[in-house]
C-alpha cells in the first residue's frame, strides 16, 4: 500500500470521499451472455470497474502435454485492456497480471468438478475493460458468473471482495483513491453458501481487531453481490 | 488464430445457397447485419467506442502519451493503431504474441485513417522537436463472429472523434480539449463465399468463403486504403461492383458515426 496517511479520505462522520459509508459497496450491475459467440460470459460493473469474462468449453486439451487424465484442465487468462487504465498498459502479460490469472485458477478449481471432465481443458477469460480498484475480485466474480452461465457443475460460486483500511478506519470495497493511498487491502473469495474461503491476499498494516473488521465486511458484503450474480444467471440472457 | 478443420460440407452449403443468391442467415447479398455504435463507453480512456455487428462485437480505446517527434518531422505528433484479439473473442483464438491476422486487421484499419488525413498531426505538436502528442488506438474484440474489420475501423474513427486530450493530466492547460478530427474514413468489407461478393461476412461465411476485400473511402469517396487478403482472384467487373456498393455503404455509416457524435 502506499501508506500515505495524510490524504483525508474519510471525514469525521465516516463519510468516504465517494460518500460510500464505511461499510458499503460501489454499485454493483451484472449481466450475462454479453459475449455471443462463447460457451458462457458475463460483464460485471463494479462502481467503475468493467470486467467481462467468458468460458469456453469443455473442449478438447490443448496442448497434449497439460493435459489430465482424471480431471479437466482450467486455463484461466486474467488480462487488462490497454486503454482500461489511466497510462495506457502495454498489451501482453506481465508478471502482475500472470500472478492473478494464478490465483484466480487456484480459487476456481477448488469449486468447479473438474473430475467430470477428464482429459479437456475449460478456458476461462477474463478481460478488464475499465479498471478502478479491486480488478482481481471483480474478474474473479464475473469468472465465476460466466461458469454458471456456460453450465458448468460448480459446488459454489466465488465472490470476491476487498476491504481494508484508509486513515486509520476500516472500509468496505476499496476505490481507487483509497486503494492507492489507504493502509491495507484485504481481498478475499467467498463461498456464500458455506462461508468457506478459496481465495486470500493481503497487503498492508491491520491489527487484529481491525483483520476481523475488514474480514466481517467482505463476508456481508459477499452475500449482497452473491444475489445480484444469482438475479443476473436467473434473469435471462441479454 | 487456430484453424479450425476446413468444413467442406459448409462450402458446399453455402455455393448452393449462392446460386439462388440467398445467404444462410437469410440475408440478401449487399445486406448488412444490425450494426449499433454507442460512444464514450469506457471511462480511463480519453476517447472510446463500442460497436457490434450480429454476434462480432469490438471495443476501441483512445490513450495519448508524451512522443518526441521524429527528426525529420520535429513539428509533427503521431498516431499509433494496434489491434488485439484475445482468446476471450472465441474459441479459435489463442493466446501469445500478436497473431498475422490481428497484425493484419490493425494495420489496415491504421492505414484508412492515417491516409485521409482526418487527423492534423501539426496540430499535435507541444515544442518542436521535442514533445509531441502520440494518439495510441487501441482495438479490442470481445466476440468474433466475422467482419472485424469493419468493426474495428468503424469503432475506431467514433473513439477517436470521441477523444479528448488530457491537459489537465499532464498538467499543459486548464480545460482537455477535443483531439481534432477532421473527417469519417469509413471501410466497407467484402468476402467471396460460394463465387460471388458479399458484404459483411459473418463467421460462418468467412470459415467457408475464399478471399476478402477491404475498402477504404473518406467523405468524399477518396479511397484512402485497399486490402485484398487470402486466396483467390477477383476480376475487374467483380471490384468495380464492390465499389459502388461501399461508396453508397459508407454514406450511411457515416451518418451513423455523425448521429452517435451528437448524441454523446
Amino acid at each position: 500500500m502506499g501508506g500515505y496517511g495524510d490524504v483525508q479520505m474519510i471525514d469525521e462522520n465516516g463519510i468516504r470521499v465517494d460518500g460510500r459509508g464505511p461499510g458499503d459497496l460501489r454499485p454493483v450491475s451484472i449481466e450475462t451472455g454479453v459475449i455471443p459467440v462463447a460457451d458462457g460470459s458475463a460483464r460485471v460493473i463494479w462502481g467503475t470497474n468493467h470486467a467481462v469474462a467468458a468460458v469456453y468449453g469443455p473442449m478438447e486439451c490443448h496442448p497434449r502435454k497439460i493435459q489430465r487424465q482424471d480431471r479437466a484442465v482450467l486455463d484461466v487468462r486474467y488480462n487488462m485492456a490497454p486503454f482500461s487504465t489511466t497510462d495506457r498498459m502495454r498489451p501482453g502479460f506481465n508478471r502482475r497480471s500472470r500472478e492473478i490469472s494464478k490465483v484466480t485458477a487456484d480459487a476456481l478449481e477448488s469449486v468447479v468438478l473438474l473430475e467430470m471432465y477428464p482429459r479437456c481443458k475449460v478456458r476461462v477469460e477474463i478481460e478488464i475493460l475499465c479498471a478502478e480498484a479491486g480488478t482481481r475480485c471483480v474478474g474473479l466474480t464475473a469468472a465465476s458468473v460466466a461458469l454458471a452461465h456456460a453450465g458448468i457443475p460448480m459446488t459454489d460460486m466465488v465472490v470476491s471482495v476487498a476491504s481494508g483500511k484508509i486513515n486509520d478506519v476500516v472500509v468496505c470495497d476499496l476505490n481507487k483513491e483509497e486503494d492507492n493511498y489507504g493502509e491495507a487491502d484485504l481481498p478475499m473469495g467467498i463461498l456464500p453458501n458455506s462461508g468457506e474461503l478459496v481465495f486470500l491476499q493481503m497487503d498492508g498494516d491491520l491489527s487484529q481487531a481491525e483483520f476481523q473488521q475488514a474480514w466481517d465486511y467482505n463476508m456481508e458484503a459477499a452475500m449482497v453481490v452473491h444475489q445480484i450474480m444469482v438475479d443476473a444467471l436467473k434473469g435471462g440472457d441479454a | 488464430m487456430a484453424i479450425p478443420i476446413v468444413p467442406q460440407l459448409l462450402r458446399a452449403h453455402l455455393a448452393e445457397l449462392a446460386e439462388n443468391d440467398e445467404r444462410h442467415d437469410g440475408r440478401a447479398r449487399w445486406e448488412s447485419r444490425n450494426t449499433e455504435l454507442e460512444i464514450g463507453v469506457l471511462r480511463n480512456a480519453e476517447g472510446s467506442a463500442k460497436v457490434r455487428i450480429g454476434d462480432t462485437i469490438v471495443y476501441a480505446g483512445v490513450k495519448f502519451q508524451i512522443m518526441t517527434p521524429y527528426p525529420d518531422r520535429p513539428n509533427q505528433g503521431g498516431l499509433m493503431c494496434s489491434a488485439e484479439i484475445r482468446p476471450v473473442a472465441g474459441p479459435n483464438w489463442e493466446p501469445g504474441p500478436p497473431s498475422p491476422e490481428s497484425i493484419e486487421l490493425g494495420r489496415v484499419v491504421d492505414r484508412g485513417i492515417r491516409e485521409s488525413g482526418c487527423i492534423d498531426v501539426d496540430n499535435l505538436c507541444i515544442i518542436p522537436g521535442e514533445k509531441a502528442w502520440q494518439v495510441i488506438l487501441d482495438l479490442f474484440a470481445i466476440s468474433d463472429d466475422g467482419n472485424l474489420f469493419d468493426a474495428f475501423a468503424l469503432a475506431g474513427i467514433a473513439a477517436l472523434k470521441s477523444a479528448m486530450l488530457p491537459e489537465v493530466k499532464f498538467e499543459m492547460s486548464d480545460s482537455d480539449r477535443p483531439l481534432p478530427v477532421s473527417k469519417t474514413p469509413i471501410m466497407c468489407s467484402y468476402h467471396k463465399v460460394g463465387g460471388r461478393f458479399v458484404y459483411d461476412a459473418d463467421g460462418r461465411e468467412e470459415l467457408g468463403g475464399d478471399e476478402r476485400i477491404h475498402i477504404t473511402l473518406g467523405d468524399d469517396d477518396h479511397v484512402h486504403s485497399l486490402q485484398k487478403g487470402l486466396k483467390g482472384i477477383f476480376t475487374e467487373n467483380e471490384f468495380s461492383e464492390i465499389m459502388e456498393h461501399a461508396q453508397s455503404r459508407c454514406k450511411e455509416l457515416r451518418e451513423m458515426v455523425h448521429n452517435a457524435e451528437e448524441a454523446d
